[in-house]
């Protein structure tokens, strides 16, 4: 278990140091029991900072987010910036350390273990406590404890604990300048790409059947994509906004920009939309999971996203977040690499 | 589109230096090949986007064909390297979603291998052919 107060005093410390300039990690939120990502800048607010089962968000988007604005104002960094992280965001800053979009010394990694547990499944949850939605949410050793209107529950883990948490291997925070809680690397609580191989024994006819209704759901908030750490692109492929339009454009030349997916939410744009960024993905998503949590329509994007998880591990070795240094997926091969699909 | 007059419309990314002389060499050679197949002259295999073979099946292609040089011919050392790893995992995800496994082929095909750029067309549009249009992805536009 780990004490809070420890993450605390940590960042505290550094601050009061000097040692970094601010501290990302998660503060008590103001909807429902859900901690929120937050900024924390003086040693005296150091002691907002909360770890409970509800720190879904992955902050390793907010460290990208802080890059942007640095770049954007054009200005140097005083110190590294702390971050509080957990298995799946250290992953993600791994992969970002990866595509060199920060330097390792800019950063100050404070790793916190979910050990034998992880997140809460918030609808998982609101099915098991029946309508009474729980304000606050604790660890329990394995279990988890919330509190309802109707008094204090215990939860079993397994039976609300979110689905990326019940396939995850690497609860442990591997990069770290400091970290808090128990190596549990390697825990199995439910069998890796589990739902994946499920869904795959499916044949042809019905994964189309499947994957038009999620296609046809999609109402392109964009939820997904403005969530994922890996999402960084400034101008993404399917909105380009940043074409120059001047008065001599011509309409023909507006018309006639390159659109690769349009915007209006159809079947075939949202379909093509989903599979671009599944591919964009592959080799870099680490399987946080936060895109499947904000969707509104309940798509199930960890579906695509672990398929080509699952592909880079077979058929080509490669598992995503796991080093520095490693090179990246669609940029490297292997003389072995699988070729019999081609003639 | 009536069973008997329907063609399948193939887009084929054809790598500059081989495949695309290739198709050169069949058509010098007046080897007969079905005429199904649309050639985008490629600079390299590892070129090819996974949004170009996406956006050309959203664009009602009904079969998409990547076709560059053999592996170790490759003009730019690498690059039909990368565009099979790349394009091992657009296909898997095709197959995933349950796009039919032989709506995209890929094929190396040397500048000297005429006879094999028409004998890779003709299977896949035989391949195809039963099939149908491919209505799954194409955009419906009124």
């Amino acid at each position: 278990m780990i004490n809070v107060q420890d993450i605390r005093d940590t960042a505290r410390d550094l601050l009061a140091k000097g040692e970094v300039r601010a501290v990302i990690g998660w503060r008590a939120g103001s909807r429902g029991m859900a901690a929120e990502p937050c900024v924390v800048t003086k040693p005296e607010e150091a002691d907002s900072l909360v770890w409970d089962p509800t720190c879904y968000h992955n902050l390793a988007l907010q460290l990208v987010n802080d890059r942007k604005d640095l770049v954007h104002s054009k200005k140097t960094a005083t110190a590294p910036i702390g971050i509080v992280a957990k298995g799946c965001d250290a992953r993600a800053i791994v992969v970002l350390l990866q595509e060199h979009y920060f330097k390792r010394e800019d950063v100050y990694i404070i790793g916190v273990s979910c050990e034998n547990s992880g997140v809460l499944d918030e609808r998982k949850v609101k099915a098991q406590v029946g309508g009474f939605a729980p304000s606050a949410a604790a660890f329990d050793g394995d279990n988890f404890s919330v509190k309802t209107a109707k008094g204090d529950k215990k939860l079993a883990g397994r039976e609300v604990m979110a689905d990326r948490c019940l396939e995850c291997r690497t609860p442990f925070p591997k990069e770290n300048n400091t970290a808090f809680g128990d190596d549990k690397t390697g825990r199995e609580f439910d069998a890796q790409f589990a739902a994946l191989a499920r869904f795959e024994a499916n044949d042809e006819a019905a994964r189309w059947e499947f994957w038009q209704r999620q296609f046809d759901r999609c109402i392109r908030c964009f939820a997904c994509r403005s969530v994922c750490p890996m999402c960084f692109c400034d101008e993404c492929v399917v909105d380009s906004i940043e074409m120059k339009i001047a008065p001599e454009t011509t309409a023909e030349e507006k018309a006639n920009r390159i659109r690769w997916i349009e915007r209006s939410a159809v079947r075939s744009e949202n379909a093509t939309y989903h599979m671009t960024r599944a591919l964009h993905l592959a080799g870099r998503c680490v399987d946080c999971g936060e895109c499947e949590r904000v969707c509104p329509v309940n798509i199930p994007l960890r579906l695509l996203n672990t398929k080509m998880e699952r592909e880079a591990r077979e058929a080509f070795g490669f598992d995503p977040g796991a080093s520095i240094g490693g090179p990246s997926l669609v940029a490297s091969f292997r003389d072995d690499d699988p070729g019999e699909f081609i003639r | 589109m009536s069973e008997q007059t329907y063609e399948p419309k193939i887009v084929a990314f054809l790598c500059k230096w081989c495949s695309s002389a290739g198709s050169d060499l069949a058509g010098v050679s007046r080897i007969q090949y079905p005429a199904n197949a649309t050639p985008i002259q490629v600079p390299c295999s590892g070129s090819v986007s996974p949004m170009y073979i996406l956006s050309a099946l959203k664009k009602g292609a009904d079969g998409v064909l990547v076709s560059g040089c053999h592996i170790g011919d490759c003009h730019y050392l690498e690059g039909n390297y990368l565009a099979r790893r790349k394009l091992h995992l657009v296909k898997e995800l095709l197959q995933f979603v349950g796009i039919e496994e032989n709506r995209f082929r890929m094929s190396w095909v040397s500048a000297a291998e005429g006879a094999k750029f028409a004998e890779v067309v003709k299977e896949f549009v035989d391949d195809l052919r039963p099939m149908g249009p491919q209505e799954k992805l194409k955009a419906k536009r009124a």
